[in-house]
């Protein structure tokens, strides 16, 4: 009896294990000898059930289906990306494993952290950037400022008196806004938070005045009435909100984007690299992707492996330099 | 009557034999995995999200939530019967549950915490229903400055909770304190005391603190015993049910916990675990009956009102989820991942877009806490024949589902060495006669309470009068001082050590 209940327990629980991978198999029919033969693994550098996970699972799913093999997710989280990347760094270059890198693992990442146990261009071979999402300057409903222009003036009134919050030193939130406050000659007070979620009552609330939150968590509060959205960090209007004026229509050239893109180990040959581009380049036309990416509020990009490198090392450049502009240090 | 024709919609929901069975099956899953040490909510729903993808959305969402609420039946269970909290909520129902099963009373202590956690359940789920709007206002009432306040009244709760000696309560909070420094600080971006280990930049998983020194660190101390002394508490098992007494103990400390629960449940950031908390510190401070068992030893009233608490707090919890759209906890930052998979953007408006989804979720809170009680307290007597695997099969299986269970949280086997040393050192805490339900509250708190100083001093741009000029801090500030006033009373403090003279 009670044997025979724990052997149903384990049962279950491999049951539930199994169930994912052996789903997916089952639809991925085998194309042929050469590449790809078994399914490709591919490295989110973090947690299951956030927007990275979500948008790499929407991704994977449509390039097995391109590629004619399944694409399985392999949640590798901590470090703020760091060990996932590093274990992709470290794999071996067949094709067989991939990794999804964002902003934060190899632009922000490596610009402000010295000790990062992999080189970010020199460890991988870029294969394709995939998505790119805007954040969005949202103020408090009893903010003063209807308009970016509004607030840059307020902040000018105002300096050392405002605070904003970020999800935390040398992240993309706190970056931005010192790149705002550095163009716009203005002086915020930064308040960190672990995460932008948590700044979130206090934002409305208004004990912040400003936070420079990423698309998908800050427009449902500007929706529902509870904060203003003043203007997208992205160069030109975003499809995502047409109707949305951009920070560089006050500060000329002002940019600032989370990226996605996906990297194979380093000295992953020719062939292979652009085998998968394609396929990538196929999923990203997709419209289900399309839709899939909107409601994560990520736009898909797509394009060569040289144009995604040289995104990659201007983006780095661009903060590199913010970075020692502003004196941000996390030591 | 809004509230009614609210609710008859989400049970309209919620009724269809399709959802039902969704329910159905997300308690049991839940229950399974609760029960098997180490493997959590989290890791099961991070697995079935995709899976959840081909179901309509409100079906997705109850299964989910199903497994929640399961998991936390099954979690109390693993607590009383083998003293291993599956959730960091469960950890105070290990200090007077596990003691009950010991005495041969598992039966009644399981049935507590059913029978409590339903109750609660069902009134949190009222509390949603009826006060979901207004409460989210009471949220935003709580800045940095009265959570730090929170924190500091809970660390003195923590010292008031221990039993047993108060220098090394003091001890483990301080420790936990410690420990919980480890890791990136959100301020100024350093990695403390990370050694360069990418690791340890994430700090320690409470997961890993709590089966090592919960899990392992028991399994080693029982094992160092020669066989004849072995706690062998199985054939000893009297009565699967409460008996009448129980219950005249346990109905107010059910209903205190379920107050309490309620109102700190609301609080983003830790809702269910200061909820039960707090539930047993002011247990423990309310007198009890002459000739009850003392806390610490099996009282009945230590595991019904920290689990009618937490059951009440993890429901109210929706609170801020589905009003804000800010998850509380893990499991909470995963539905909010279910429901953007099914093209909800979570958050206030899930109230008025989605109505059906909304009260069908509510509705289905309560089918799931009725459906739990029905499945779990005819199956006591099965659970409770778990004790009685010989311990050569019983803790190989611990040790085991351990490892996969913290293994599969973050994919790397850093975690399962992390358990193994913590394990050694609950062996020597044990050893040493120090409790570790106070570091674990050290440990939780003291990240948050750091975060909020330094918040709210940066927000007063250093002023420290913030923490007196504002009401509800200066009010959390006094009970905080009231509390440690009582304890350190000499009436009360030879009273306290006189309760808790070491067995």
């Amino acid at each position: 009896m009670k044997r025979r209940h724990i052997i149903f327990l384990t049962a279950a629980s491999v049951a539930v294990a199994a169930a994912l991978p052996a789903a997916a198999q089952t639809s991925a029919a085998a194309t042929g000898a050469a590449y790809p033969a078994r399914p490709i693994r591919m490295i989110v550098p973090f947690p299951a059930g956030g927007a990275t996970d979500i948008l790499a699972r929407a991704l994977s799913q449509k390039l097995g289906e391109k590629i004619g093999q399944t694409v399985v997710v392999d949640n590798r989280p901590g470090a703020g990306g760091t060990i996932g990347a590093d274990a992709a760094s470290k794999a071996t270059p067949d094709g067989y494993t991939l990794l999804l890198a964002t902003s934060s693992t190899h632009s922000i990442g490596p610009a402000i952290n010295p000790k990062i146990p992999y080189n970010a261009e020199t460890d991988f071979t870029p294969i394709a950037y995939v998505a790119s999402s805007p954040n969005v300057v949202l103020v408090p409903n009893s903010s003063p400022a209807r308009t970016m222009r509004e607030f840059i003036d307020h902040a000018r009134k105002n300096p050392g008196r405002l605070n904003y919050a970020s999800s935390g030193n040398g992240t993309i939130v706190h970056l931005t806004t010192e790149y705002f406050k550095a163009q716009s000659g203005t002086f915020i007070l930064h308040i960190p938070y672990r995460g932008t979620a948590l700044a979130m009552p206090d934002l409305i609330s208004g004990k912040l005045d400003v936070l420079f939150d990423s698309f998908v968590t800050g427009m449902p509060h500007v929706k529902d009435g509870k904060l203003r959205a003043l203007a997208v960090t992205t160069l030109k209007r975003t499809a995502l909100a047409p109707d949305l004026p951009t920070v560089s229509e006050i500060l000329p050239g002002f940019e600032s984007v989370t990226w996605f893109g996906v990297y194979g180990p380093k000295g992953l040959n020719a062939e292979l690299t652009a085998r998968v581009n394609q396929a990538l380049n196929a999923a990203l036309a997709d419209p289900d992707v399309k839709e899939r990416f909107a409601r994560l509020g990520a736009e898909p990009t797509g394009g060569t492996p040289q144009a995604f490198a040289a995104m990659v090392r201007t983006d780095n450049a661009k903060w590199k330099k913010i970075i020692s502009e502003r004196k941000i240090t996390t030591d | 009557m809004d509230l009614i024709a609210n609710l008859s919609l989400g049970f309209g929901v919620a009724f269809t034999p399709i959802n039902l069975m969704y329910a159905f099956f997300g308690c049991v899953l839940g229950t399974l995995i609760g029960v098997l040490p180490g493997i959590g909510p989290v890791a099961t729903i991070a697995m079935l999200l995709p899976a959840t993808y081909a179901l309509p959305p409100v079906s997705a969402l109850i299964m989910l939530a199903g497994i929640y609420y399961g998991s936390q039946y099954g979690g109390s269970t693993t607590a009383i019967l083998v003293n291993l909290p599956g959730e960091s909520s469960s950890v105070v129902t290990c200090i007077d549950g596990y003691q009950m099963a010991r005495k041969g009373r598992a039966g009644p202590a399981l049935a507590a915490a059913g029978l409590g956690s339903f109750f609660a359940g069902s009134v949190g789920t009222l509390i949603i229903a009826a006060f979901a709007p207004p409460l989210t206002e009471l949220a935003f009432k709580f800045g940095p400055a009265e959570y730090f306040a929170l924190m500091v009244l809970g660390l003195i709760g923590a010292v008031v909770l221990a039993s047993g000696s108060l220098l090394k309560a003091v001890g483990m909070i301080v420790l936990g304190l410690l420990l919980g420094l480890i890791g990136t600080d959100v301020n100024s971006g350093v990695a403390r005391f990370s050694f360069d280990v990418p690791e340890l930049t994430d700090g320690i998983g409470f997961v890993v603190i709590a089966m090592g020194v919960f899990g392992y660190g028991e399994i080693i101390s029982n094992l160092s015993q020669p066989e004849h002394e072995r706690e062998v508490f199985t054939a000893s098992v009297t009565g699967l049910f409460p008996t009448k007494q129980d219950f005249k103990d346990m109905a107010p400390a059910v209903l205190r916990g379920t107050a309490l629960g309620s109102a700190l449940g609301i609080l983003p950031g830790g809702g269910a675990l200061l909820s039960a908390f707090a539930a047993y510190t002011l247990e423990k401070k309310i007198k009890g009956r002459p000739g009850e068992v003392p806390f610490g030893q099996g009282n009945i009233r230590g595991v019904a009102a920290p689990e009618s608490a937490n059951n009440a707090g993890s429901q109210t919890s929706f609170i801020p989820l589905l009003t804000l759209g800010i998850p509380p906890n893990a499991v909470m930052a995963l539905m909010v991942g279910a429901m953007t998979i099914h093209n909800i953007q979570p958050g206030p408006q899930v109230m008025t877009s989605n109505p059906e989804l909304f009260w069908g979720l509510i509705a289905s809170m309560w089918i799931g806490n009725a459906m739990l009680v029905i499945l779990n307290l005819p199956l006591i007597g099965i659970w409770i024949k778990l004790l009685t695997i010989p311990y050569r099969l019983l803790f190989p299986a611990i040790v085991l589902f351990c490892a996969i269970g913290v293994y599969s949280t973050n994919n790397n086997t850093w975690d399962i060495w992390m358990v193994a040393i913590f394990g050694v050192i609950g062996y020597v805490f044990i050893k040493l006669g120090a409790e570790p339900a106070p570091l674990l509250l050290g440990f939780i708190l003291g990240p948050m309470m750091e975060e909020n100083l330094r918040r709210a001093l940066l927000l007063s741009r250093g002023d420290w009068s913030v923490f007196v000029t504002r009401p509800l801090s200066a009010g959390l500030l006094a009970a905080g001082a009231l509390l440690l006033v009582i304890v350190l009373l000499p009436a009360v403090k030879n009273k306290r050590e006189e309760a808790f003279v070491e067995d």
